[in-house]
């Protein structure tokens, strides 16, 4: 991930300024008012940004978890006279526990169920605060909320604003934690690249639900803040205009960057103040602005910066310092897992894909399924690693049965795999991508990695070494900080490798990785993964190039139209009659073999 | 159950059906699922009743030129705001904010130029919208046609499907590049998919004016109840579209009458996530089965 | 005829072509007569499905320049080239699994013209050369064995009666005898006068029908001949077996019989 454009010093000064704010503005200004809300309003769209950025889940009623927040705190504190610190807290929950419940069934789906789900769950509560009059007051609303107070110290706008920038500033950290984290990693990679996320063990669906729920969480706690400083909570505070603008404060900042929903949300409030006669056209605005924000600038004001930043500074060709520093270590020895396939079929319509195949591949071996195309080699890796769900027989990885399980699930127990086209996260740099690998190895939660607990940070920079030796291990160590989307295709198929080693794969299934390599390439990639055997790994590797498979495999099956024509070691199976009638076809033969 | 409860639900659910089909005339070549749908339906009962109530215009012309008028607009609104961004990249999702905000633009221009007002708006001539008092339900003359135009209209739609045309729609949405490969060209279908979509919104808002008035309001609920019915009778499927539009109108009508009608789009909401939920492709439609 | 003996049907000159930031084609240069087939060949992975691509459309040439049938098609939209004459049966056969053969057939003929007499004839004559297919023509696409749905996209390409057909990887996964017949198919499309060019894994054996041949390895055509002499020649052993051979494994020495 690019790092901040925006230098500390930058960033320092912007917070001074806002500390200082208060020094120069009456305690009961406008002003000060004006920036209390700009804080609370960076909340939420922090947190919006987190999902719609990040995650790529657009949610169209933001609002609705800023009530929830709002509602929670209102009542609690008016009704029945919770301290304004608890009340907060059960705002947060409930915006994250009602958001989840509604937008379950969405998480399984296409992402503009959930736009449309969320969409749907604003307009739903928006009609249940006026329905619940007992509970809500109805249109009228909830009054009088008292502020927050603290040691028998009542706050006044100043405190609340300073509580207000804290909270800001805490919010902001959490979350470039949590995305410069494995969890950051994730969100990208299910946002981009699907099938990547389930290859190292990330669950799309579960992804989706941790940013969600930060994200409603965080709108949660703004709207508990919502209430306090407007301190009368009613139902027009929450239209689905209000969920636009959240939108459209992200939008206009960036989206996917750290930075923009605080830049959005600054022009933001400039915005109206520059058009203060035209507020009956806002909503026309908004739309115009969305729009061709989205059309000319997606990636916002930041992104405008970045690019502009790049033009005129463009950033050395860094050699990356990061290679020098780590020296090669040896791996230690991997613990390879067997494969026993039993029986294994698959249909598609009328084509019968596999028919009945059995193969068992001995821990530690590095074992090539060969075959003319179409002879099922890849299916019958999609089927070991869980992307497909066969039609009968069994798949066992080391002693337990993987049929049923998942593609996450059998990648989190040690089998890891590459894409015939390289599937690597195109926004993220090399390192991260290879970071990514070790989704479910690394221990740290999510709580303990948004707080950077010691632990976590710990094990942040282990993993981070250790991603830089596999790099080295395979060759690219010089890419480290480049982003993948970059980087030539040979190459992106050992950052692949990198990435299922770095899962802690015991088992590593490579579709083709020799196609479309260079000649020096080949080389490498035939030391490679004679080292990665080495140390004890199995590799089941799906390949063409008879050549690097007679080098490197110990092991062969061929596979012809679904079904085993021949196997056992490289030398005999390929003096087998059949395989070469497979190869060359019926003539081949009668033309004669060579002695 | 009330008689007269049902048939209202069945009524409503027509209209829901309709905007449902017209997602998906326009979801299938392109995979986009217009957020400016509910909108298009207002803007086509706005005009009709400006044409109609204020102009004079006869009723056919007026329906015609209606249909034509929103058609046009649901394809600028492909040009501008759809096919730039599908340009880009063919599986993002950014057409979900550009579509949004066509949303916004065509509500808040309409609510200017026509102000907050609702516009009544008489059936067409032979039809009323007295009640009939057949047996225990006030169903009126309007509403029994409303039902069976839909039928038809869903029958038409899926007959136009089975031109060839239509079923280079369907091989586009199956498989883009093969459709390019036999001299299908997806980015013209795709334009013509929008300018019928958002003339099919056209003509649902033009029937529905009678029984709910031309108003600005009229976009969000539609386009709500339009994708529940969509979404519950699985998305492409026309025929599920129809069913689950019965399914919402009915289940909304019965909530309304056993709770309160404040609990309307609570109960919808609610039949639509656990539909989801449990069968998340819909009612209809079965997982399909993909070749990598 | 615009076409003439002399001058290549379709001919592709200095074309680089890829996806995104990857180039895979490097300044290939290719020539397709009238009525030849003409064989691509390589291993996985060097360029030939990437090839056929860039000539249909799909994926836009970088650079150079591609003419058929005396018009620049370089930049020219797919189904521009498709109406031009030049089709592209795509690795995996591509079909619209969910619609019927006889669906799948007329859709082969979309956005064309033609005569109810000039439509039954072509039927007829995909029957007469895939006579399965009329016994399957209202079952879904999906439902045929490799080797039908082989045939039904080669009958697809065929309601255009096309000037060239591009064929890729037709033998994917059939039975010897299935094969067998799909090659008879393309001999007979060429008897027609329709030229092929033809991707294939089944060297050998596409050498033999092939009137000419390009070897290619990594992005570039490395040799160019007539199929004879390629099949007798060294840069397809480089190209396909690497250069040392798989231990023992048959060379393709021979030309065709």
């Amino acid at each position: 991930m690019s790092r901040a454009v925006i230098p500390f010093t930058t960033q320092a000064a912007a917070l001074g300024v806002a500390l200082a704010l208060p020094a120069f503005v009456g305690a009961n200004s406008y002003a000060l008012f004006v920036a209390t809300q700009l804080g609370i309003y960076i909340i939420a769209a922090i947190g919006l940004n987190l999902l719609a950025g990040y995650a790529g889940q657009v949610s169209l009623g933001h609002a609705a978890f800023v009530a929830i927040g709002a509602y929670s705190v209102a009542l609690l504190t008016v009704d029945h006279h919770w301290p304004f610190w608890a009340a907060a807290v059960v705002g947060m929950v409930l915006a994250a526990g009602l958001g989840v419940l509604a937008a379950l069934p969405a998480f399984r789906l296409n992402t503009w169920y959930f736009a449309f789900i969320t969409l749907a769950f604003a307009l739903v509560f928006e009609k249940m605060i006026v329905e619940w009059r007992w509970l809500t007051k109805g249109f009228a609303g909830v009054v009088g909320v008292p502020p927050p107070s603290a040691f028998g110290y009542e706050f006044g706008p100043r405190p609340l604003y300073y509580t207000v920038v804290a909270v800001t500033v805490i919010a902001f950290i959490l979350v470039r934690n949590v995305v410069h984290s494995r969890f950051g990693r994730a969100f990208v990679a299910v946002r981009d690249v699907e099938p990547a996320a389930l290859a190292v063990g990330a669950s799309p669906q579960r992804t989706k639900l941790v940013a969600f729920v930060i994200s409603a969480a965080l709108a949660g706690i703004a709207g508990a803040f919502f209430a306090v400083q407007k301190t009368v909570v009613t139902p027009d505070d929450f239209t689905a205009d209000f969920s636009i603008f959240f939108l459209l404060t992200v939008v206009l900042g960036g989206l996917g960057t750290l930075w923009g929903p605080i830049i959005g949300a600054l022009v933001f409030f400039l915005i109206p103040e520059l058009l203060a006669g035209l507020q009956s056209w806002r909503m026309l605005i908004y739309g115009g602005m969305l729009l061709g924000l989205m059309l000319f600038a997606p990636h916002g004001l930041y992104g405008a910066l970045r690019q502009a930043w790049r033009r005129f500074a463009p950033s050395p060709a860094k050699a990356s310092a990061a290679a020098d520093s780590s020296h090669a270590r040896e791996h230690p020895p991997i613990a390879g897992l067997g494969l026993v396939i039993s029986g294994l079929r698959k249909q598609f319509g009328g084509v019968q894909a596999l028919d009945g195949v059995d193969l068992s591949v001995p821990a530690g071996s590095c074992y090539a399924i060969v075959g003319p195309n179409g002879s099922g080699k890849t299916t019958l890796l999609n089927l070991a690693s869980g992307y497909y769900v066969p039609d009968a027989g069994s798949v066992k990885i080391g002693d337990v049965e993987a049929l049923g399980s998942g593609a996450q699930r059998i990648a989190a127990r040690g089998v890891g795999r590459t894409f015939q086209t390289p599937r690597l996260i195109a926004d993220l740099t090399a390192l991260d991508n290879v970071m990514l690998g070790a989704y479910t190895r690394e221990r740290a939660g999510l709580l303990s990695t948004a707080l950077r607990l010691p632990f976590a940070r710990a094990e942040a920079r282990r993993l981070r070494q250790e991603a830089l030796g596999f790099l080295q291990f395979v060759g690219v160590a010089d890419r480290a900080d480049i982003e993948a989307g970059e980087i030539p295709h040979g190459q992106q198929r050992l950052i692949e490798i990198a990435r299922a080693m770095m899962g802690g794969a015991r088992l590593i299934l490579l579709d083709e990785p020799a196609a479309g390599l260079s000649m020096s390439e080949l080389e490498r990639l035939e030391r490679l993964i004679m080292r990665i055997c080495g140390l004890g790994a199995t590799i089941v590797i799906v390949e063409h190039h008879l050549d690097l498979v007679a080098n490197v495999a110990t092991h062969v099956t061929v596979l012809d139209r679904g079904t085993v024509l021949a196997a056992g070691k490289p030398a005999a199976v390929f003096n087998d009659e059949r395989v070469m009638r497979a190869y060359m076809g019926e003539r081949a033969l009668k033309a004669g073999v060579p002695a | 159950m009330d008689i007269d409860v049902l048939a209202h639900g069945i009524v409503a659910g027509s209209l829901y059906a309709l905007v449902a089909v017209s997602f998906n005339i326009l979801y299938r070549p392109t995979n986009v699922f217009n957020f400016a749908q509910g909108e298009l339906v207002m803007l086509g009962a706005m005009i009709f009743a400006s044409l109609t109530s204020l102009a004079g215009m006869p009723w056919l012309v007026a329906f015609a030129g209606t249909l034509v008028a929103v058609g046009c607009i649901g394809l600028v609104e492909e040009r501008i705001a759809v096919a730039p961004i599908l340009a880009r990249s063919q599986t993002g999702t950014g057409w979900v904010i550009t579509t949004l905000a066509t949303s916004l633009i065509i509500s808040n221009l309409v609510g200017r130029f026509w102000g907050p007002d609702p516009i009544l708006v008489k059936p067409p001539a032979l039809l009323s919208m007295d009640s009939l008092d057949i047996g225990a339900s006030r169903i009126s003359s309007y509403e029994i046609a409303l039902v069976l135009v839909t039928l038809v209209l869903v029958a038409i739609v899926e007959r136009v499907y089975r031109t060839l045309k239509g079923k280079a729609v369907m091989a586009v949405a199956e498989d883009r590049e093969a459709a390019l490969l036999r001299g299908i060209d997806p980015g013209s279908l795709g334009r013509w998919s929008f300018f019928l979509g958002a003339a099919f919104a056209a003509m649902t808002g033009v029937l529905a004016a009678p029984i709910l008035y031309a108003s600005t309001s009229l976009g969000p609920d539609l386009l709500l109840k339009g994708f529940a019915a969509a979404a519950v009778g699985s998305i492409g499927n026309n025929r599920g579209a129809l069913i689950a539009g019965y399914v919402i109108g009915v289940t909304e009508a019965v909530g309304a009458s056993l709770l309160s009608p404040g609990y309307q789009e609570a109960v919808i909401f609610i039949v639509v996530l656990a539909v989801l939920l449990l069968k998340p492709e819909g009612l209809f439609g079965s997982p399909n089965a993909r070749t990598v | 005829m615009k076409a003439t003996v002399s001058l290549p049907l379709l001919s592709a000159t200095n074309v680089d072509a890829g996806y995104g930031h990857v180039r895979v084609l490097e300044s290939v240069s290719i020539d397709v007569r009238q009525g030849r087939i003409v064989v691509l060949v390589g291993r996985n992975g060097a360029g030939k499905s990437t090839l056929l691509r860039a000539l249909s459309g799909l994926n836009r040439p970088t650079a150079g320049k591609v003419t058929f049938d005396g018009r620049d098609i370089t930049t020219a939209r797919p189904n521009a080239i498709v109406d031009a004459g030049l089709l592209h049966v795509a690795e995996g056969r591509r079909l619209f699994r969910r619609q019927s053969v006889a669906d799948n057939i007329e859709l082969g003929r979309y956005a064309l013209r033609l005569t109810e007499q000039e439509h039954d004839r072509r039927v007829d004559r995909i029957h007469q050369l895939f006579p399965i297919l009329q016994e399957k023509m209202n079952l879904p696409a999906g439902s045929l064995s490799g080797g039908q749905q082989q045939m039904l996209a080669i009958a697809q390409a065929m309601m255009r009666e096309p000037k060239l057909l591009m064929l890729d990887e037709p033998s994917l996964g059939l039975a010897p005898v299935l094969v067998d017949q799909v090659f008879a198919a393309i001999l007979a499309l060429r008897a027609q006068g329709v030229a092929i060019l033809l991707v294939e894994q089944l060297v050998e054996h596409a050498l033999e029908i092939a009137d000419d041949a390009y070897v290619m390895q990594n992005g570039r055509v490395i040799a160019s001949g007539p199929a004879a002499e390629i099949a007798a020649g060294d840069a397809l052993q480089a190209a396909f077996m690497g250069e040392h051979g798989a231990p023992h494994h048959p060379e393709p020495r021979q030309s065709g019989s």
